[in-house]
């Protein structure tokens, strides 16, 4: 009990805090670009300018033997880093909703007690909608919190409520053999997808915070990441996936019902564990 | 090593999303609760998400947000069938043993 | 001479065995649907046609080819080409030439009778077809033997001869003891089967580099290639040439099919088939087998007096032994199988001394008195049986059955005249040749005295057979019954008695065809025939390599006689038909006046050569003739002496007395069989036995069997586990799949970098790429000029355009702790280039 009560704090406050940290910088974000709007004819994205004379070009002569240098600008403007996802600071948000989302994932994947999973995920969830934050996809950063950890996770709540049972063995008593073949491919495929993606390296011009999205045709640009952007290429080129989407959600709801209900329609007693209809 | 600690890149994303990814995998894997399975499967999902929004953020493009709404749309979709699945297992069998399931072995 | 007479495509020689062979299958595939008067239809026509057609072709053809040339009397007809690899050519062909013709016409003759007296004799058998079909068989068979062309052939009749004399033996394999008897033929002549082939292996080995391309060990080849010949006379191992050693191989097979000593031991025991079968097989034809092969490689035989020596010293013993074994029998038909041992014994003395028209002589009218006495002993045994005798074989039971059944009496008495050598029977003459050959034969580098030993070894078998078989005649027909069955029984039918007169006149008459050459009479040319007709085909001389000092004085050697007679006239001469004038008879002429007196003869090549055979004066011929015929007579009076009113209390007090262990080592045949059963029967059967242990139930069934279905089984277990219905294990066959995917694509990328030349032209970017597997990026350290020094350390450089020229790469994997070196060409350095200033 204490655990998950725990547990629970520590996330709130972790996305409390993110969120505090990326809101001035939305606002500001908000507030650049409005000036922008009558630059209606200029299709070139207008560049947000505070942001420009921090932003120094890598130099094409390192000295041998160090990577190519990170864009490294230390502003002391307050706000300073809102509009960047670079700096010390935002290292170490990210390496703390790093934890929590990988924490809340362990705890899923290990712990006995449903309930205490579904907290976990739940964290999980929040960590990774911090993370959104920091990717400047704040439209899904709160969808996903919405969706995910407000719907989907209710929704396990109710079942677990329903199943109310625990678990047995949290663990699958499969055979050596199977668990250490399995270990180890697991463990190569963390190796290798680490050693992949560590070396991924990005084009100079991804260090930049995102340009804004422009709507097809006219001269108005939205935020990256934001409502507005996500919308206009939903409702344009992302239409059909958006209805075809719609169609899903009604045949999923549809098949729930249709599954999840009794076989036959008795007037039985309340004497199960109160399944559903 | 301070770079890797201090500069944080896409890469860290994208190694996050993996790491999560493998995590969800071997949920799956190991439990025997089929709602811990759900679980692990959306872990799965938001790892792929966290991906391909790492991805739109690199390369500039915005229908990776699109492409990640139609994500969690499908597995609010998948999630709500899967746990009408379980509850009518439940009703059956009075347990959501996975490890049980197996009349379709022979 | 190459007759192709065909019928239906195939040669007639072919339907010669053709014939018998579709009797065969008829009678065994479709016996059981047949009548008794269809089957035995069958079988007779087939056998009289193949004798009609031998017939024919002996008294057409090749008598018409004799007269005029007689060494072109051959008709050859190869059927098809049997088998052609490497240095080995077989045709099955077909030959027959004056040899065969004399074995094909007693062969189909004798058989045909038999197979006449078999629809009496077996008229109450219920496997009546199977009977007739295993005869047909063994006519085939047999004439495959004497047809043959090759040696292959041959061996094919030979094992078939074998075969079918195993199912005649063992017809009646309800009986246990007889089904052993036939194994035990079977198993016998296997082994001397297995010693023909090592001779046969030995001779191809020998020569087949002189007959590549056309046929192996093709016996025209074999006895007329003049490198061949010398071949036999090398020095193979221990001192003996190449043809003794091929010879005794050969010859052991012989003993095996002939019944000679060391293994005879299955020809006693055959008699448990039934008589037409001892008859046939066991008397006239399959073990005359032996002989005939051995006078068909006389050319072998003649190049070597070692193995001349083995076959005639092995005959006169076993001769002696099988003697000696039948005094004491007292089945009716175990002493006549004795008597064939010791007869056969006789025909390979004859061989061993060079006499190879003897011994074709004697197995000629051998065939026919044999089968008439052990026809004679069917009929007798028929009657007895008939008139309720439990032990129809008994001799002690019978007695005065001369009175009962006359035909058989007679016909009875009429061979065993001719087998005692009596005048004029046909086995006087024959027995009369073997003894005046041995008497006189000298093979060169062997006493004087050799040939006096065998005749008078000879001369003792003669009185002991004349003996024995008198005994015999004696207690069967002479007397008085001593049991009730022999006073009741009665003649055989006409089917029965027909053959046997036929036999009996044959065993009449058919010693005038081989008389012996007496200077100073001249009978009609006939009586010499049988000579005649085979000097063609046997080996007159022995095959020496010519001595160094081989010259005739005044000149190279000359092989017309005419011209040796000029210089030296009584210079010995083995006189020979030459071959500008095949048709001349050399008959007759030793020394080279003589030999020059005949036309067209020629002096064989050596003058120091003797012919085999050397003459004899007339006196010492008719001498011998006189002693021959009163060893028969002496044993005929001894027999009636001692038996002529049945059994005897002479002998009886005899055997309780002084005479005692001899009688036991007569009757129990010399103790021959104990002895094997003790070496080799027993370790073998252990053997055996311990194989199965080990090899049958250890390595095939619990190894191999159960160790097959165990292995298996775990790697079904193994299998199974992929799949028990559990979603979660085909997960982890996806993750290991995934695992595996990223393993093999990445693996092959090997370490490289890449190098990115800026577009200014003043700077190169070099990247370096630590490839796939499990390698990680390590300590990086680049050599830019190829200077030897390290220029650079990092993962990715830049350096101006002038510092690089070939670049070296060192990575070091920190996980594998390898160092990989990486080299390629990034600008071309051109000789006149300014060197890059550092």
């Amino acid at each position: 009990m204490m655990t998950r009560l725990l547990i629970l704090i520590t996330s709130a406050a972790v996305a409390l805090g993110a969120a505090g940290a990326l809101a001035p910088r939305l606002a500001a974000a908000q507030v650049q670009l409005q000036p922008a709007q009558p630059a209606a004819g200029q299709p070139q994205p207008a560049q947000v300018q505070p942001a420009q004379p921090g932003l120094q070009n890598p130099t094409l002569q390192p000295a041998p033997g160090e990577r190519a240098p990170r864009v490294t600008v230390l502003k002391r403007a307050p706000h300073s880093d809102r509009i960047e996802s670079n700096g010390k600071g935002m290292a170490l948000l990210f390496w703390a909703f790093a934890l929590v989302t990988i924490g809340g994932a362990l705890f899923v994947v290990t712990r006995r007690n449903l309930i205490a999973a579904v907290m976990g995920m739940v964290g999980s969830f929040m960590g990774i909608a911090a993370v959104y934050m920091m990717l400047y996809a704040s439209f899904l950063s709160v969808i996903q919190m919405l969706v995910y950890a407000g719907a989907i996770m209710v929704l396990f709540v109710f079942v677990i409520m329903i199943l109310n049972r625990p678990e047995d063995e949290p663990v699958a008593p499969s055979g050596r053999a199977g668990q250490i073949l399995g270990g180890a491919a697991m463990l190569y495929l963390v190796g290798r997808l680490v050693m992949t993606l560590i070396n991924v390296q990005a084009p100079e011009s991804a260090l930049a915070p995102p340009a804004p999205v422009t709507v097809p045709g006219t001269a108005i640009q939205h935020e990256w990441g934001s409502v507005k952007a996500v919308g206009t290429d939903l409702f344009g080129p992302g239409l059909f996936p958006f209805e075809a989407i719609s169609i899903l959600l009604l045949v999923a709801v549809v098949g729930a019902i249709a599954i999840a209900r009794p076989l036959h329609e008795d007037p039985e007693p309340e004497g199960d564990a109160g399944a559903a209809p | 090593m301070s770079n890797i600690l201090f500069d944080v890149g896409y890469e860290h994303f994208l190694v996050l999303a993996a790491v999560l990814f493998l995590i969800g995998v071997g949920g799956v894997l190991v439990r025997r609760n089929a709602l811990i399975i759900l679980m692990s499967v959306e872990l799965m999902l938001n790892a792929a998400n966290m991906t391909v929004l790492t991805f739109a953020r690199m390369w500039g493009d915005i229908s990776g947000h699109t492409f990640a709404l139609m994500v969690i749309a499908v597995a609010a979709a998948e999630a709500s069938v899967g746990l009408a699945i379980v509850v009518a297992v439940f009703r059956g069998r009075r347990n959501v043993d996975v490890d049980r399931l197996t009349t379709l072995r022979h | 001479m190459d007759i192709s007479i065909k019928f239906w495509g195939l040669p007639l020689l072919a339907w010669i065995v053709l014939l018998p062979t579709i009797g065969a299958t008829a009678n065994l595939v479709f016996g059981r649907w047949l009548s008794r008067g269809a089957v035995y239809t069958i079988a007779i026509a087939a056998v009289a046609a193949a004798a009609g057609i031998a017939a024919y072709l002996v008294f057409g053809p090749l008598l018409t080819a004799f007269k005029q040339a007689p060494a072109t009397a051959v008709i050859d007809q190869p059927v098809y080409t049997w088998i052609e690899v490497g240095k080995l050519k077989l045709d099955l062909v077909f030959r027959l030439d004056t040899l065969s013709a004399v074995m094909i016409l007693i062969v189909t003759f004798v058989g045909l009778l038999i197979h006449i007296y078999s629809t009496g004799y077996m008229a109450s058998d219920p496997r009546y077809a199977a009977f007739f079909g295993y005869l047909n068989l063994f006519m085939a068979a047999m004439l495959v033997l004497v047809l043959a062309g090759n040696m292959p052939v041959m061996f094919i009749g030979w094992e078939g001869v074998g075969l079918c004399s195993f199912l005649l033996i063992g017809f009646w394999y309800e009986n246990e003891s007889y089904a052993t008897a036939g194994r035990k033929a079977f198993v016998v002549n296997r082994i001397g089967d297995f010693s023909f082939l090592l001779g046969m292996f030995l001779l191809f080995w020998a020569t087949k580099d002189y007959t590549a391309g056309s046929n192996a060990l093709d016996f025209r080849e074999l006895a007329g290639n003049s490198q061949i010949q010398s071949t036999y006379v090398t020095s193979l191992w221990g001192g003996e040439r190449l043809a003794a050693w091929a010879g005794i191989f050969l010859f052991i097979g012989a003993c095996g099919k002939s019944a000679q000593i060391p293994l005879f031991v299955w020809l006693p025991d055959a008699m448990a088939g039934p008589t037409p079968v001892s008859a046939l097989i066991h008397a006239a034809t399959m073990v005359t087998a032996g002989v005939y092969m051995v006078v068909r490689l006389s050319f072998l035989y003649a190049s070597s007096t070692t193995a001349l020596a083995v076959v005639a010293a092995i005959g006169l013993v076993t001769s002696l032994a099988a003697a000696f074994m039948a005094f004491a029998q007292t089945d009716l038909k175990k002493v006549l199988a004795y008597s064939t041992v010791s007869q056969l014994g006789f025909m390979f003395v004859a061989a061993g001394t060079g006499n190879w028209v003897a011994a074709i002589f004697h197995l000629g009218t051998h065939a026919f008195f044999k089968a008439c006495l052990f026809l004679g002993a069917g009929s007798v045994m028929h009657a007895m049986e008939h008139a309720g005798s439990h032990a129809p074989g008994d001799i002690m039971q019978m007695g005065g059955l001369r009175k009962r059944l006359p035909i058989t009496r007679a016909t009875f008495m009429v061979s065993c005249l001719a087998i005692a050598g009596i005048f004029p029977f046909a086995g006087f003459f024959s027995k009369d040749e073997i003894l005046g050959g041995a008497w006189s034969v000298e093979p060169p580098g062997w006493p004087w005295w050799t040939g006096k030993v065998f005749w008078a070894g000879l001369l003792i078998a003669a009185l002991g057979t004349a003996f024995y078989m008198w005994r015999l005649y004696f207690l069967v027909f002479g007397g008085e019954a001593r049991s009730k069955p022999a006073g009741e029984a009665h003649e055989s039918p006409p089917a029965m008695t027909g053959p046997l007169i036929v036999l009996a006149f044959l065993a009449t008459i058919a010693g005038f065809i081989g008389l012996p050459h007496l200077k100073g009479v001249h009978p009609p040319a006939i009586t010499h025939g049988l000579a005649t007709w085979l000097e063609p085909v046997v080996s007159n001389e022995w095959n020496d390599p010519p001595p160094k000092e081989a010259k005739i004085a005044g000149g190279p050697e000359s092989r017309l006689a005419s011209d040796l007679a000029k210089k030296a006239p009584d210079a010995p001469c083995c006189c020979v038909p030459g071959d500008q004038a095949p048709g001349a008879s050399a008959e007759g002429a030793t020394t080279a006046k003589q030999c020059a007196q005949k036309p067209g003869a020629m002096c064989a090549l050596s003058p120091t050569k003797h012919c085999v055979l050397e003459e004899t004066s007339d006196g010492t011929t008719y001498l011998l003739m006189l002693i021959a015929f009163s060893i028969g007579g002496l044993g005929i009076l001894l027999a009636w002496l001692f038996y002529a009113r049945g059994p005897s209390k002479t002998v009886d007090r005899l055997v309780a007395g002084p005479l005692g262990p001899v009688y036991e080592a007569s009757k129990h045949k010399l103790w021959f069989d104990e002895v094997y059963d003790q070496i080799i029967v027993r370790p073998f059967k252990i053997a055996a036995r311990g194989l199965f242990e080990i090899v049958d139930r250890f390595v095939i069934d619990t190894v191999a069997v159960n160790g097959t279905a165990f292995v298996i089984g775990l790697f079904g277990r193994i299998a199974r586990w992929v799949q028990n219905g559990q979603v979660q294990r085909y997960l982890v066959g996806i993750v290991i799949g995934a695992a595996l995917v990223f393993l093999v694509a990445q693996w092959e990328h090997k370490a490289t970098f890449e190098y990115e030349i800026d577009p200014s032209g003043n700077t190169v970017r070099l990247v370096a790429d630590p490839g796939g597997g499990l390698s990680t990026l390590g300590k990086v350290e680049w050599d830019l000029d190829s200077d030897g020094r390290i220029d650079a350390v990092g993962p990715e450089i830049t350096a101006r355009r002038g510092d690089v020229g070939t670049v070296t790469m060192w990575i070091e994997d920190p996980i594998s702790r390898k160092r990989i070196s990486v080299t390629r060409v990034v600008i071309e350095k051109t000789p006149d280039s300014p060197e890059g200033s550092k």
